[in-house]
């Protein structure tokens, strides 16, 4: 994929320069981008009859006024670090994981199953076998595109758009029939409620912090997402697995050459990614919810690529662009309050603020390459002694 | 088992074989010409929600039409994106896909007052029958008998199609971009615009099956109506491996699939297997296509690739 840069192998000469004004260049980009996005925003907001200044003021008020607000845009924020962590592993490694969807849809029938199957145990074993059995859910899910992938060619994109749909209509069986909850006669079709205990509880409830209400489902998973950011930094950067995995995204036929096994890379970083997509339903289901019902929250799956393109893939970047995505939708609450504007508008704005700086970041990396192409050219030979014909 | 039933369930087939294979044909123009599309999807909601609406203002032709001219309008995003500033062919159409959802709703509110969908019972076309066809005994006619006058549209439009693709002078040097944009720009032919077409091409039939479906199938935009439809057109298109009468045999396939839960749920053996597990049909046989267990599946050499070349 073109739009990775590659900022870890810039030239030797000068290095520090060369990454300074790379990292400039980007950020300029960047706020290029936003403002675009911004402008763009601010049209489709004049045209409504409302100021756009106010919109955005709002969205900004909405997200960090009280602390509650803050909560809710954290709470937000944690499902979509890890979709956007899930996404950003595999993409390291060339391949593009678009069936995290389907894979933490699966992990949330596994988690609610090992939920309601483990009951009998304490609470301190039930919620760690929870969080393993959404994790191997995710990776049986992600397993199926990665085996294709290397041991018959069949491209991942393809496949794990298949595998969302197969997801989506097996995860609708399970509610129906063998999970479906036998208490009473109930209108929404659902599992039985999750024991208490298997719940992960909000981080308010848990400090005592009074200035949060209960409806704010703020909770430890948030912590669990930056603990994950963390270990995926280290897993790229510090380990033997990370380097290969970069190495084959670079380029899968140098790192062959290397003596990298391309095809045991992939399977292994997709199952990463695969684990990591487990846990994107998980607040929704042990947060807030406490029961699968067939009215889950979706698309966390495909707002993580956002997310991830958002961060540059990079486990810093994610939660940070997690965050901003989680003040958008945060925002669609003061919208909804303060203005006329259809709440959609943000929705529409994520998507005009993504395309933009996935087009900033591309033009970006394009210049830097030139120029660097020139630079070296410039050195290998003195303009005077480079042919004509070279100049074109 | 009651054959009413089954011509019934033939009747509902065609339909949703009309949706897969007008958008399913549209995508495969996008990826002739080099520029992987899976925002199909996206593009149907924006051709639901104007189809509704330009059909409750002026009709169900005009609905139609104007489902279609939106669809292309809204693919233009797509190929402003990949074609222009060559960004991920995959990331711009995710985005299409979360976008669309987004300003599908946005005009929800706008024209009928409400986010998630319209008031019901908007305009239809109306059915013909068609001769002889309906008139097949056992209740078998009845597939033919209340037909929509785009299913045979969308046949027809078949022959056009495989005209253009194969036999002119665009359809030649729209594959030539999709297969090998530098020979082709080498021989004077500029890829841009060829591959603008594609795409455009993609949201004007994309974009139409979205508004049959709200005009001809549920009667109203309602959100989420396209339950993955798009994705299915993209999966008959693999299955086609890209070429017209394949992908017709796919949606075909694919569209009695959707129908035959809806409409066959009690017949003797299908009774017997969830809903559900038919709807996984599309995405299973794809899989096993794609993964070479069946046949071979050729995709256009550059399809996904972005060309460096000069852009006029």
């Amino acid at each position: 994929m073109s739009s990775e840069a590659p900022a870890t192998g810039a030239a030797t000469r000068a290095p520090r320069r060369d990454l300074l004004s790379s990292a400039l260049a980007r950020t300029i980009g960047l706020l290029g981008a936003f403002l675009l996005a911004g402008l763009l925003g601010s049209i489709i907001i004049l045209a409504y009859g409302e100021n756009p200044l106010d919109v955005y003021r709002i969205v900004f008020e909405f997200s960090f006024n009280r602390p509650q607000d803050i909560a809710s845009v954290l709470e937000n924020a944690t499902p979509l670090i890890f979709s956007g962590l899930a996404v950003a592993v595999a993409f390291k490694a060339g391949l593009f994981n678009i069936g995290v969807e389907g894979q933490y849809i699966v992990a949330m029938a596994a988690a609610a199953a090992a939920a309601l199957g483990l009951s009998f145990l304490p609470g301190f074993l039930l919620v760690p076998a929870v969080l393993i059995a959404a994790m191997l859910g995710g990776m049986v899910w992600a397993s199926v595109p990665a085996v294709l992938k290397v041991k018959t060619g069949a491209h991942e994109v393809v496949t794990t758009i298949m595998m969302n749909g197969i997801a989506i209509s097996l995860v609708a069986w399970l509610i129906l029939n063998p999970m479906r909850s036998t208490a009473g006669q109930m209108i929404d079709l659902r599992t039985d409620l999750l024991p208490k205990k298997s719940l992960i509880p909000t981080i308010a409830e848990t400090l005592g912090i009074e200035s949060i209400p209960g409806s704010v489902y703020f909770t430890w998973l948030f912590p669990l997402a930056l603990v994950a950011c963390f270990l995926v930094w280290v897993l790229l950067f510090r380990t033997r697995l990370g380097y290969e995995v970069r190495a084959v995204g670079s380029s899968s036929g140098s790192a062959e050459a290397g003596g990298i096994s391309t095809g045991a890379t992939q399977i292994k970083i997709f199952l990463i990614s695969g684990a990591l997509a487990g846990f994107v339903g998980l607040n929704h289901l042990l947060g807030d919810k406490g029961y699968l019902g067939s009215n889950y929250e979706i698309l966390l799956g495909f707002n993580g690529i956002t997310v991830a393109f958002l961060g540059r893939n990079h486990p810093a970047g994610i939660p940070l662009a997690a965050i901003l995505i989680g003040m958008l939708s945060r925002g669609q609450d003061g919208i909804a309050v303060l203005t006329d504007l259809p709440t959609e508008i943000l929705i529409i704005l994520q998507g005009v603020l993504i395309l933009s700086v996935v087009i900033a970041y591309e033009l970006v990396s394009r210049r830097i390459t030139r120029r660097r192409q020139q630079e070296v050219r410039a050195e290998e030979e003195p303009p005077s002694a480079r042919p004509a014909e070279a100049t074109a | 088992m009651p054959l009413i039933d089954l011509g019934a369930a033939i009747a509902l087939g065609l339909r949703y074989f009309t949706i897969i294979y007008l958008t399913g044909l549209g995508g495969l123009f996008s990826e002739r010409s080099g520029i992987v599309n899976i925002g199909l999807e996206g593009i149907m909601i924006i051709g639901t929600v104007m189809g509704a609406w330009g059909t409750i203002e002026y009709g169900p032709f005009a609905g139609l039409l104007i489902g279609a001219g939106a669809g292309m309008l809204f693919s233009m995003v797509h190929a402003l994106a990949t074609v222009t500033f060559k960004v991920d062919h995959i990331v711009s159409g995710v985005v299409i896909n979360v976008v669309a959802i987004g300003l599908a709703r946005f005009l929800a509110q706008l024209f009928f007052g409400q986010a998630t969908q319209s008031n019901p019972g908007i305009p239809d076309f109306g059915t013909i029958s068609v001769p002889l066809l309906s008139d097949l005994p056992l209740g078998l006619g009845n597939a033919f008998a209340g037909m929509s006058p785009v299913v045979p549209f969308a046949f027809l439009i078949t022959i056009p199609a495989l005209y253009v693709l194969n036999k002119t002078r665009f359809g030649l040097r729209l594959r030539s971009a999709g297969e090998n944009p530098e020979a082709a720009r080498s021989l004077g032919v500029r890829v841009a615009p060829l591959r603008y077409a594609g795409v455009g091409i993609s949201g004007l039939l994309g974009g139409m099956a979205g508004a049959f479906l709200a005009i001809e199938i549920n009667g109203l935009f309602r959100e989420g109506q396209t339950q993955g439809l798009g994705f299915i057109a993209l999966a008959a298109l693999i299955l086609g491996n890209w070429t017209p009468i394949r992908l017709m045999i796919g949606s075909l396939l694919f569209g009695f699939a959707q129908a035959i839960p809806l409409r066959l749920n009690d017949a003797p053996v299908i009774s017997l297997l969830p809903e559900e597990f038919i709807r996984m049909i599309p995405y299973v046989v794809t899989i096993i296509a794609i993964a070479g267990f069946v046949g071979r599946v050729n995709p256009p050499a550059a399809a996904g690739k972005a060309y460096e070349g000069a852009t006029t």
